[in-house]
């Protein structure tokens, strides 16, 4: 089986894109969708933001909503136009054959963006490879699976040009003051799945 | 903590007391949290991890691990207005991030 990389670093620098027209089309669209969804959710208190939106814009703050609005009201302008920036961007140079790093940072940020908003409309649970059957959503899901695969081949390409680790950096995390979460299940209440 | 003081006298463990309550409080670091989702990729939450805080790509892939197997991971702590910026960049990045204190 033959693979030919999408996105890959261009000689000169910067990025070179080799997208089929369908594809292009589609990261031209997706991103609009998400968009407009994100108008006007400045005020809008987490709980009461639609299923697409809830992972986009999530509280920091869990057991204290003095805290949590005092937050929001700090951070959430600049959360919104962090994203819509980043959608921007992929809507303007989907046709594009060479991104810069800026731009190519953007699309890590958007397919991610889009990602997390398609999976939390279909509902998407633990390392599901393909969708429910009979589920209503199939273009949903296949959108959601192969923003996925662009993902995974553009963190290839960037994962080695990040810089290198800060000195010290790793001693710094705290360990882990709850240790082992209770047999079978994760500190989040779900099944815990075996190490690989 | 205690303060040390020569002969270990009442007098100035009265006196000193106070100071360490103010010093010792905003001392109590916050943890900022990184929780598990079905959606991030592993591939990804690893990158950000190195991307963010500068830690190595084993210290980072461990951590993914630990957000993964356990459901949650502590991924920094600091003052206050520190964990808050930890927090707002990982939202940034789309990863489920909060925040509490270690107290």
């Amino acid at each position: 089986m033959s693979f030919r990389r999408r996105i890959r670093p261009a000689r000169s620098g910067g990025y070179e894109l080799r997208l089929a027209h369908e594809e292009r089309a589609l990261l031209t669209a997706l991103p609009g969708h998400l968009i407009s969804l994100l108008e006007g959710v400045d005020e809008t208190p987490p709980g009461d933001l639609p299923d697409a939106l809830r992972r986009l814009l999530p509280p920091a703050y869990t057991n204290d909503p003095d805290a949590e609005r005092a937050y929001e009201s700090m951070t959430r302008q600049d959360l919104v136009e962090h994203h819509r920036g980043s959608l921007e961007t992929m809507a303007t140079t989907a046709n594009a054959t060479w991104l810069d790093d800026d731009q190519i940072a953007s699309w890590l940020a958007a397919l991610n963006d889009l990602r997390l908003a398609l999976g939390s409309m279909i509902g998407v649970t633990e390392d599901q490879a393909e969708p429910p059957v009979g589920d209503a959503h199939q273009a949903e899901w296949i959108a959601y699976l192969y923003l996925g695969g662009l993902q995974t081949e553009l963190i290839d390409v960037l994962e080695p040009t990040l810089p290198e680790p800060s000195p010290g950096a790793d001693d710094l995390v705290p360990e882990d003051h709850w240790g082992e979460p209770p047999g079978g299940l994760r500190w989040d209440g779900t099944p815990q799945p075996r190490y690989p | 903590m205690t303060t040390t003081s020569i002969g270990s006298t009442t007098v100035p463990t009265e006196v000193e007391r106070p100071e360490t309550h103010n010093v010792a409080a905003p001392e109590l670091p916050w943890l900022v949290i990184v929780w598990n989702d079905p959606i991030n990729l592993m591939s990804y939450v690893t990158y950000v991890f190195q991307k963010l805080f500068g830690y190595s790509r084993t210290k980072a892939h461990k951590l993914m691990l630990d957000v993964h197997y356990k459901g949650r991971a502590v991924v920094s702590s600091g003052p206050k207005e520190r964990a808050e910026l930890d927090v707002a960049r990982l939202h940034q990045h789309g990863l489920w991030a909060t925040m509490e204190h270690s107290g």
